[in-house]
């Protein structure tokens, strides 16, 4: 599969599949990915067929009424009653066919990409961090968009434009060799050549187009880094050479626009130029055929009717298959996310208790991320007891988000090296494991939502009182008060934006009012104050007592009270025990105390200092009052 | 309300209170404004002559595209194959004479003359096309690379509270998305114009030669008007409503991609697809309620082209019994009707592009129109060619928001070449003077003086050029180390920039990049160490060479090399210069001249360290802790957030001052 490849839109949507306009025949192929979903439309599908079809019988049918009465009038007895009538009642009956076929069809079209849609996002959702790793978001966002939409075209237009070439140059064929077979012939020969003229063309605008896509492209990526940066370059004086760059960016996007439309109309001068050829032919060959009294002048007129059905499909015949091309290499990309298998599937037969004690081990643990050259954990054993409270400290990077991934399968460990209660967790259903371990993330994330769906999100049925408990155990509930909505205060992207420290604790609260058996929090306190977050720790001594407890920090007054303390370097257990051993071990650990204690100390002492300038300032103020 | 927005001019002095909200209004205007498409022709007006030479074009090409049934109908039909029924009063702008002429210089027969004519006037009316094509193409473009660059200066322009409060992505479609669709707008007028040329060409010919069967005709065209105007209201909701849930589906779908562990860590894909499945739903709903008008109105009007031309059978067939008109013309009547209906089925068809530029435009002039401008001087003091570097806050009183001031009563002065710290606790206003001093903000007179001149006197050009501020999230374009020291100022060569990155250190991590100069760097200088960012940016402001330094120093936590280093750095950067500098290090600190406390926007110490040390206040106690505090908050809490690098909107927490949160961008300073 080729990979690398920087789709021409946006540099920003990585491609692994191949881009959508240097699609070839060759895909053609991945076309037939779509027949499942299709074929659930056999029937309307059918009907469909049949509608086009008696669409261009009904068109080929009027050119006859109009040579009869033309060739009545020539003649001098006119009967012009029946032609009108009958151009009239077809009319109106392809108009009738052609909606309902038409409509048929687009609905299917529109049908697919709703399946195609429901089965993306399904599939997408039991992915793991793996496929997210290859797949990032702008790349799911754009087969979910494009692609799909590529697809909807190729069955609501490519399809339909393929069926109407075939129809209509058919049966304008067969009506014309049953008027004059001289004058069909003469007519039909430079078909082909008008076919593979335009359809060469078409390709070769490709380039263009592309060109032009990756100028556009230029000229967004320009803005959007320009305004970025807006208060460095007005700092910075650089305002007019900024405009100038961007005065020749945006020119250089004018021009391959323009070199782009230049071609266009060059093609648009020799299409209808191949294709005039053909009313030539028709004027000269069949007016000598009509003064040789061979042809009727109706058949004359006629002959110009049926070149209308034949040209117009000749001459799109690049531009449907194009679109064809297109619309398979987007049913590519698409089909690519659905081979995609999860990697956790369920073990549905695996026996596990009904009731969790939150006993967890970890037996000889080497992990080793995909691709990675390096080991992130090398041999870990550790045994956890119900009840216990468990931290891990170490440097960035040395493996402590590993181990608690590992607990909820959001890495994917070897069977029988991680058990809980005894239990491989393997063995347990995902959702059933993720709700007995709850992890708490360490990227605080918030849907735009309201709090109370933010901090309820598993179960959005619960009650205000968990709700509340859980935020007054995250020290958020006067926060949450202080906003005039309350709970129902919106979040994120179209409501109100929070501190990193309020995320911290929104997404704290989410983890918390689980309750569950193990909780496992990863860093969860670094943009919490240090009062705050004693606080919490204390609070949830009780809250979570009896229960099993893991914490990540890089601050030793977080970790102290746990009852036993792992540090972790390069994915090894390098010194373990409670506070009090780990400190006569004197290693890292005692280092990290020594140094960290004596900035406590500076900061409660600092703390202290602004309380009573505080204190004074108000004073000022008030005397001032 | 929000379509009136963009011509509305705001007051040019009264203070600031804008409704912002205006930008995220979801403009939807008329289907057709003429004022606004008379304001788009201004932009036109520089290459009005190509744009005449297109109208032209157009107008010879659509004259021709008439005349090609003339010469089926009139000249081959009537003239050379029925000879006997030629009346010689129908109206064939002469074609029937050229055509003879043809046959007589050439020794052709008509016919063969006929064909030569037919087929040289097919040339011509590509030719011409084509020429049509490209001069409107030329002029278009043209035009609107010029309203982009308008409009992308005037956003170069625009203040730091307007960045404060818009969204970066809100302004920024409107220089790409929405010059796009005017583009759209132009060129499918450019078309319409072509099309209803013939339309009128042929309804002149119609009349000429038949009054009574052109009356069947004009009688289609109101039919045709009025179902394509049932058609536009109908769908002038639907699109609306499938606009709205395709971005539904979207949005729900990018969140859920970008929170997906806290979706499969809480258990929620079930519920999840539930949600998505309601709005794929209904999604699913409008896009079939579109087809069915779509496809009821899509071949309407072509179909009741076919159906006059069975009423021109009836009747004009009767006329040719009767010799009131010829065979020729009848059928020639017969090829006109499509001419006549398609400009009416391209106008349904157009409605929706109509729409989306009309909206398009309105967003770009409401950019444009958009006047928050800093204050700048009416009679601007010019600069001496060298600056003293004297600076003087006199009683500065400050707010973002009006009642709540963020400076109060700041007054102190730097004397020519003098460093002076500032030290303070996060939300004491230091950030703030910085952005008085680099004229972010618009600020009364009187207030801060440069050698003496009012800074309301100088322009903000030239204060900024004078001025070199560094700030403390100090941003990296995408380009070369190079072109990040020089910005593009062509004032600086590639030796200027290099020597300035020698002098602050920063020359040695420079060569060892991959590339060294010519190494690129991601936005953001994701591949460079904090330590190296700060360094780059005391590289940039040195090539600049300004008289006067204002700095933010980096609080995040560097190692002690990389300290010295910078601390090394920054005392070549001020040598000379005067210099204000927020200070979070102790060794920044001693190696300025004075320093000033500043607490919740008041000025509490001010004087040189030995003074202040004396004084036993608040800077002897900060002192006595060694300012290791910001050290360690960094080490802390700014150590592992490298990771957290998701699209989602980070908040910067280390701003001190009293802009509202949710009203800062991310990279703000």
């Amino acid at each position: 599969m080729p990979n690398g490849h920087h789709s021409a839109q946006s540099a920003q949507y990585t491609a692994n599949s191949p881009r959508r306009a240097d699609a070839t025949f060759r895909d053609l192929g991945h076309l037939q990915r779509l027949f499942p979903y299709l074929k659930r439309y056999a029937w309307p599908l059918t009907a469909v067929i049949f509608g086009f079809l008696l669409t261009r019988l009904f068109d080929a049918a009027v050119p006859l009424f109009l040579m009869h009465a033309v060739d009545s009038i020539s003649e001098g007895n006119p009967s012009l009653l029946i032609p009108a009538l009958g151009i009239i009642v077809t009319v109106i009956c392809r108009y009738g066919v052609f909606v309902y076929a038409r409509r048929l069809m687009r609905r299917i079209a529109i049908a697919v990409c709703y399946d195609l849609r429901k089965r993306l996002f399904t599939h997408v959702q039991r992915q793991g961090p793996a496929f997210f790793n290859k797949y990032p978001t702008g790349d799911i966002m754009s087969r979910a968009i494009n692609d799909i939409n590529l697809v909807r075209n190729v069955i609501a237009w490519g399809v339909v434009s393929i069926m109407t070439f075939l129809f209509s140059v058919s049966i304008a064929m067969v009506f014309m060799f049953y008027l004059s077979p001289a004058l069909s012939l003469m007519v039909i020969w430079p078909l082909p050549i008008v076919a593979y003229v335009a359809f060469r063309m078409s390709r070769i605008l490709f380039p263009y187009i592309r060109e032009q896509m990756m100028a556009i492209g230029e000229v967004t990526s320009y803005v959007q880094e320009n305004l970025n940066g807006i208060r460095t370059i007005q700092a910075m004086a650089q305002e007019e050479a900024e405009i100038k760059r961007f005065t020749e960016v945006s020119t250089k996007y004018a021009d391959l626009v323009y070199r782009a439309t230049k071609y266009r109309a060059i093609m648009n001068v020799i299409m209808p130029m191949m294709t005039t050829i053909l009313p030539v032919i028709i004027i000269g060959y069949g007016g000598s055929l009509v003064l040789s009294d061979e042809i009727s002048v109706g058949t004359f007129v006629a002959f110009f009717s049926y070149l209308l059905m034949l040209t117009g499909p000749v001459r799109m015949i690049g531009m449907s298959l194009s679109m064809l091309t297109m619309g398979a290499a987007g049913t590519a990309r698409l089909c690519e996310i659905f081979d995609y298998e999860p990697e956790i599937n369920d073990d549905l037969n695996a026996a596990v208790p009904d009731k969790i004690q939150g006993q967890l081990e970890i037996r000889d643990l080497t992990y080793t991320y995909p691709g990675a050259s390096q080991k992130a954990l090398t041999d870990i054993s550790i045994n956890i007891e119900p009840g216990e409270t468990i931290a891990f400290l170490g440097r960035v990077g040395c493996g402590k988000s590993t181990i608690l991934k590992s607990l909820v399968r959001l890495i994917d460990t070897p069977a029988g090296t991680v058990l809980l209660d005894g239990h491989d967790i393997r063995s347990y259903p995902l959702e059933r494991l993720r709700k007995e371990i709850t992890l708490i993330l360490q990227d605080p994330f918030l849907f735009s939502d309201t709090l109370r769906l933010n901090v309820t999100y598993d179960d959005p049925s619960r009650q205000d009182r968990p709700i509340w408990a859980a935020t007054d155990a995250a020290s958020m509930s006067e926060t949450i008060r202080e906003f005039p909505l309350q709970l129902a205060t919106i979040v994120g992207e179209r409501g109100i934006t929070l501190s990193g420290g309020q995320k911290q604790r929104a997404t704290l609260a989410r983890g918390l009012i689980r309750r569950a058996p193990v909780l496992a929090m990863d860093d969860c306190f670094s943009s919490v104050d240090t009062e705050t977050e004693e606080e919490i720790l204390s609070g949830l001594q009780n809250l979570r007592k009896g229960k099993t407890t893991l914490l990540i920090s890089h601050r030793v007054s977080t970790v102290r009270h746990a009852d036993r303390i792992f540090v972790i370097d390069e994915g090894r257990v390098v010194e373990s025990g409670s506070h009090g051993e780990l400190l006569r071990l004197g290693g890292y650990y005692a280092d990290l105390e020594a140094v960290q204690s004596n900035q406590d100390q500076d900061r409660q002492r600092k703390v202290k200092l602004l309380h009573d300038l505080e204190d004074k300032q108000e004073a000022v103020v008030g005397g001032e009052g | 309300m929000s379509d009136q927005t963009y011509a509305t001019p705001v007051p040019q002095s009264s203070p600031p209170q804008r409704d912002y909200s205006a930008f995220d209004a979801d403009l939807t205007g008329q289907a057709f404004n003429f004022q606004l498409f008379a304001r788009l022709l201004r932009w036109l007006r520089p290459y009005r002559l190509t744009v005449a030479f297109s109208l032209l074009f157009i107008l010879l090409a659509a004259g021709l595209a008439v005349m090609l049934p003339v010469v089926t109908g009139l000249v081959v039909i009537d003239n050379i194959l029925r000879p006997e029924s030629v009346s010689g009063e129908e109206p064939d702008f002469g074609m029937t004479e050229l055509t003879y002429l043809i046959s007589d210089v050439s020794g052709y027969t008509p016919l063969i003359a006929a064909c030569i004519l037919y087929l040289a006037m097919v040339t011509a009316q590509a030719g011409i096309m084509y020429l049509h094509r490209i001069t409107l193409a030329s002029s278009v473009l043209k035009a609107l690379r010029d309203l982009r660059v308008d409009l992308f200066s005037t956003l170069e322009d625009k203040p730091s509270s307007f960045y404060d409060r818009v969204a970066v992505g809100r302004v920024m479609t409107r220089v790409t998305n929405d010059i796009e669709s005017l583009n759209e707008l132009l060129t499918g007028f450019g078309m319409l114009v072509g099309e209803f040329v013939p339309f009128f060409v042929a309804l002149f010919l119609m009349g000429a030669i038949s009054p009574s069967l052109t009356l069947i005709v004009l009688f289609a065209i109101p039919i045709a008007a009025v179902a394509t105007y049932f058609f536009r209201m109908a769908m002038r909701d639907i699109f609306r409503l499938i606009r709205n849930s395709v971005s539904a589906l979207n949005q729900y779908l990018q969140e859920n991609l970008i929170g997906i562990q806290v979706v499969q860590l809480s258990g929620r894909e079930g519920m999840n697809e539930e949600h998505y499945g309601r709005l794929n739903h209904d999604n699913r709903r409008f896009e079939f309620q579109a087809i069915n008008y779509e496809t009821l109105y899509h071949s309407f009007n072509e179909s009741l082209a076919s159906i006059a031309i069975g009423a021109i059978i009836w009747f004009g067939g009767g006329q040719v019994v009767q010799d009131e008109i010829t065979l020729g013309a009848m059928i020639l009547f017969i090829q006109l009707i499509t001419m006549m209906i398609m400009p009416i089925v391209g106008l349904g068809e157009q409605f929706n592009v109509l729409y989306r530029a009309m909206a398009s435009g309105e967003r770009i002039f409401q950019a444009i129109d958009w006047d928050e401008r800093l204050k700048e001087p009416e009679h601007p003091v010019e600069l001496p060619p060298r600056l003293r570097g004297e600076i003087e806050l006199r009683n500065v009183h400050f707010g973002y928001n009006k009642g709540e001031p963020v400076l109060k009563d700041v007054s102190f002065n730097i004397r020519p070449g003098e460093k002076l710290a500032i030290v303070g606790p996060t939300g004491s206003g230091k950030s703030t003077i910085i952005r008085l001093l680099a004229r972010f903000y618009d600020f009364d007179d009187d207030m801060i003086f440069l050698d003496g001149i009012d800074l309301n006197q100088i322009r903000s050009r030239d204060l900024r050029r004078r001025i070199g501020v560094v700030l403390q999230d100090f941003h990296i374009f995408s380009g070369t180390v190079r072109d990040n020291i020089m910005l593009n100022n062509p004032d600086i060569s590639p030796q200027q920039a290099e020597q300035a990155a020698r002098t602050v250190n920063a020359d040695g991590f420079i060569r060892q990049l991959a590339d060294g100069y010519d190494t690129h760097l991601a936005e953001r200088g994701q591949n460079l160490s904090q330590g190296q960012r700060q360094l780059l940016a005391f590289a940039r402001v040195l090539a600049a060479d300004p008289e006067i330094l204002v700095l933010d120093e980096a609080t995040a936590s560097i190692d002690t090399a990389t300290e010295l280093v910078i601390q090394d750095a920054l005392h070549k950067l001020t040598e000379g210069r005067s210099s204000i500098i927020i200070a979070h290090r102790l060794q920044t600190i001693q190696e300025c001249d004075r320093i000033l406390v500043l607490h919740h926007g008041v000025v509490r110490e001010f004087g040189t360290h030995e003074e202040l040390i004396k004084k036993q206040g608040i800077y002897y106690t900060l002192h006595e802790l060694q300012f290791q505090d910001g050290a360690i908050a960094a080490e802390l809490a700014g150590a592992d957030t490298e990771e957290a690098d998701s699209p989602v909107e980070q908040q910067a927490d280390d701003d001190d001052d009293g802009t509202p949160p949710s009203m800062r961008e991310p990279d703000s300073f």
